[in-house]
């Protein structure tokens, strides 16, 4: 398998715990049971990543035991889906991985399209490509601020945060609004993109590059830093896959493996970037993979762009008027357009009998949606597949050996998001 | 906050004169909005003294919430934290992780019923006088989802001083709220726990 | 195009559509079936694992939007002028596993295992030990016991509840919507 990269053997052999792979437990034999001091890393405590609990037994310093207790974030996204037609869905995935909204949305946004048969015009699928790395720069800049915070690095939050109301204020301008922007419907896009736009991306796109220069100035080689990054939180690339992990977790551990270089969508294929691979397998190469990646989705980003002032006037949405909104200005003129209209307005389209799995690449992996259609106006079942449940497994097998003030690190760098872990 | 020009004073009531601005800045010719409505009925009952007037002032200016963050709109929470919307001009920048330090508890996000008791632990350690704002559509009321899972707004368990809408509220939609609960306070209407209990 | 794929242990029928391909296997033979499928063919990664309820799959009638009391069927005859409904499905639930080939030459395939209320079905967990907290969450949400699974628990519901919430004769819960002013 080529796609595993061996310069260095991070440790021999597998460290999964077993027999359960995700719970590290304390060796009965190895303590003396009333040394072992078991805490609670409740459900709300200050590391922002949402609620997650975790319950760790301790030998002093030493990570004896851990468990993690998901759950607090259930929303019921997936039985709440099955309730509401087609069109009013996708505003919900965009709320699962809160901070990469738009990427969510684009996942079930394609598989509808998958099961539709509908093509979507050029335009669209640049201008989505476009905004799903904004996003990824979106969403890697929310976890450099918060985990460099959460180590002690309590600057980076202020700079990565502005850089982040930039990018914002780009979505604005596109979308109307900052956060979960709704965007992108089963067709295309929602509405043209504003003439602004290219101009203000573009002077983003000169500002990016410099501003993770400065993030990488202070971290870079700051001895603090890599005192608490390097060498923590060791996972190697066979129990990385063994763990189903995907994204920075498996490029930091010397696995070259990228949805949009292995099995493009979009058009992934048609532009110049690389992938960032590091094979140390610690937190300090997770940092640095996703660190590249911001630099790689500038460059994505300008590339759009070029393509995209090419396309100027060009349609935005597919033709399909059995799925997609007549322009408004038809209504007016002809009947055929009113009913649809009005058909899709008040039913909904539907899709077609079918079952698809769709996955893209997410800031934190590959996140899959699973749509099964009964051919009606509701979707019958709708799963996520999201890489942040999937990466929680691995905390375990991460955390053999460790000390207590690690685990902060390495469940920074595995860049959970509960609202995906929990949907 | 400073204001340019001097708003017309449409009530000579006792909040009103105590400085509650709040929706009398926006819309100059508009009659008592909801907000002036509902705090009618305790108008007459309170007696602002010079002393509870400091109390107040006090209070309000260096409030400090509480780290309850959920989902989305902690994100927009944290993000008032950053230098655009920078909440340390309020003296809010330091969210307190223990509740016993905190004043105020932001409710940012979708609470679960797993997630309800551990919310109701956390402000019954708060120490009073305490304030909650419920950020958001999902704690105010449950938001988009209305099923078996989710809490169909916070106000069931923990009694509400401000609601702040939105999905996510705009980080200057939680300033407004957060500027509304400062001007409660100083004009001295008692916290929420005290006029109200939770919604049944 | 549907791949073929010689020699899978307890393999019923291979399906596919918009360009996937679904293994369906005996859920007697799954850890034969995935063991081959890692050993033989080199699906090294599993990407999830999702049971699917069918119950109710064909009939009309689906609950109606929140917060009427009659409800709305939006199944009613004439709304999108269907010419069928769909085919039965052999049994109420179906245990799909959504595999991966991560290689130069990357493979996605799914395999499918029908099961009825109340059948066991063997865990995967020895095959990808990712499948640890897929299988919990298949139990928490619908029922299916995995034997030989090394901690099913609650992971997603409270420890002590009632009932697995993804299953179609769950209701939605909820409550309706009041406005201020009622009551």
């Amino acid at each position: 398998m080529s796609v595993i990269e061996r310069t260095t053997k991070i440790y021999e052999g597998s460290r999964i715990p077993s027999p359960i792979p995700t719970i590290l437990q304390v060796d009965p034999n190895e303590h003396a049971l009333d040394d072992i001091l078991t805490i609670n890393f409740g459900p709300n405590h200050p590391s922002t990543h949402g609620v997650l609990r975790l319950v760790v037994d301790l030998d002093g310093e030493h990570v004896a035991g851990l468990a993690a207790v998901i759950g607090y974030l259930h929303t019921g996204f997936e039985k709440t889906m099955e309730q509401k037609t087609w069109w009013k869905c996708i505003t919900y995935p965009e709320r699962i991985d809160y901070v990469s909204f738009q990427v969510n949305e684009l996942a079930f946004v394609l598989a509808i399209e998958k099961l539709l048969g509908i093509e979507v015009p050029q335009k669209a699928t640049w201008m989505r490509m476009c905004l799903s790395e904004m996003t990824r720069i979106h969403s890697h800049l929310v976890w450099l601020g918060t985990s460099a915070l959460e180590l002690g690095a309590i600057s980076m939050f202020w700079y990565t945060f502005d850089d982040r109301d930039m990018t914002l204020d780009l979505f604005e301008m596109v979308c109307g609004t900052r956060m979960h922007t709704r965007y992108f419907q089963a067709g295309g896009l929602a509405e043209d993109i504003p003439e602004g736009f290219y101009e203000q991306a573009r002077a983003w796109c000169k500002k990016m590059p410099k501003a993770i220069d400065e993030y990488e100035g202070i971290l870079d080689r700051n001895a603090i830093w890599l005192k608490r990054t390097k060498g923590i939180g060791l996972l190697s690339a066979d129990d990385a896959i063994a763990l189903g992990q995907s994204g920075p977790v498996l490029r930091a551990s010397g696995v070259n493996w990228d949805l949009r270089k292995n099995m493009p969508y979009l058009a992934y294929d048609e532009v110049q970037f690389d992938v960032p691979v590091y094979s140390e397998g610690d937190v300090y190469a997770r940092y640095k993979v996703h660190m590249d990646e911001m630099r790689e989705s500038v460059r994505i980003v300008s590339q759009c762009l070029d393509r995209l002032e090419a396309m100027r006037g060009e349609p935005w949405i597919a033709d399909d008027r059995k799925v997609v909104l007549p322009p408004r200005e038809e209504l007016h003129t002809s009947m055929e357009s009113l009913i649809h209209h009005f058909k899709i307005v008040t039913e909904g389209y539907v899709v077609p009998e079918g079952e698809v799995y769709e996955c893209v690449e997410s800031p934190r992996g590959e996140f899959g949606v699973y749509v099964v259609s009964d051919g009606g106006p509701k979707p019958w079942r709708v799963k996520f597949r999201a890489p942040s449940f999937v990466a929680l497994q691995a905390t375990a097998t991460c955390m053999t050996g460790a000390a207590i003030a690690d685990m902060i690190a390495v469940v920074g760098s595995l860049d959970g998001v509960m609202g995906e872990v929990d949907r | 906050m400073a204001l340019a020009r001097k708003l017309p004073l449409l009530s000579n009531r006792p909040l009103a004169r105590a400085g509650l601005n709040s929706e009398r800045v926006l819309m100059p010719n508009k009659g008592p909005g909801v907000f002036e409505e509902e705090i009618d009925g305790i108008e007459d009952a309170l007696g602002i003294t010079t002393v509870e007037k400091a109390v107040a002032w006090a209070q309000a200016n260096s409030m400090w919430p509480d780290t309850f963050g959920l989902a989305c709109c902690a994100i927009e929470m944290m993000s008032i934290v950053s230098s655009r919307y920078d909440i340390s001009r309020f003296g809010m920048e330091r969210f307190s992780s223990s509740p016993r330090q905190a004043d105020l508890l932001i409710v940012s996000g979708r609470v679960t019923h797993k997630m309800a008791g551990p919310l109701r632990q956390v402000y019954d350690q708060m120490l009073e006088p305490k304030w909650v704002i419920a950020m958001g559509a999902c704690a105010s009321s449950g938001g988009m989802f209305n099923n078996y899972t989710v809490l169909q707004g916070v106000d069931k368990i923990v009694p509400v001083d401000v609601h702040v809408p939105g999905c996510p509220p705009r980080p200057e939609a939680l300033m407004e709220g957060i500027v509304r609960l400062h001007e409660k306070i100083k004009a001295g209407v008692p916290p929420a726990y005290m006029i109200r209990g939770v919604a049944q | 195009m549907t791949a073929v794929y010689e020699g899978v242990p307890g393999l019923v029928e291979t399906t596919g559509g918009h360009g996937e391909t679904t293994l369906v296997v005996d859920a007697a033979r799954i850890v034969e079936a995935c063991s081959h499928l890692r050993d033989e063919q080199g699906f090294n990664f599993l990407s999830d694992v999702t049971p699917t309820d069918y119950l109710g799959w064909g009939e009309r009638g689906v609950s109606g939007y929140l917060g009427t009391t009659g409800g709305r069927d939006l199944h009613a005859p004439g709304t999108q002028g269907l010419p069928r409904t769909p085919d039965a499905k052999p049994a109420r639930f179906a245990v799909n596993y959504h595999l991966l080939r991560l290689t130069d030459d990357p493979v996605r395939v799914r395999v499918q295992a029908w099961l009825d209320d109340g059948e066991e079905i063997d865990s995967v967990v020895p095959v990808w030990p990712t499948a640890d907290w897929f299988e919990r969450e298949a139990w928490d949400m619908f029922g299916i016991v995995f034997r030989g699974h090394p901690n099913l628990t609650r992971i997603l519901m409270e420890d002590d509840w009632e009932g697995h919430p993804l299953r179609k004769d769950y209701p939605i819960g909820g409550e309706p919507v009041r406005f201020s002013g009622q009551e």
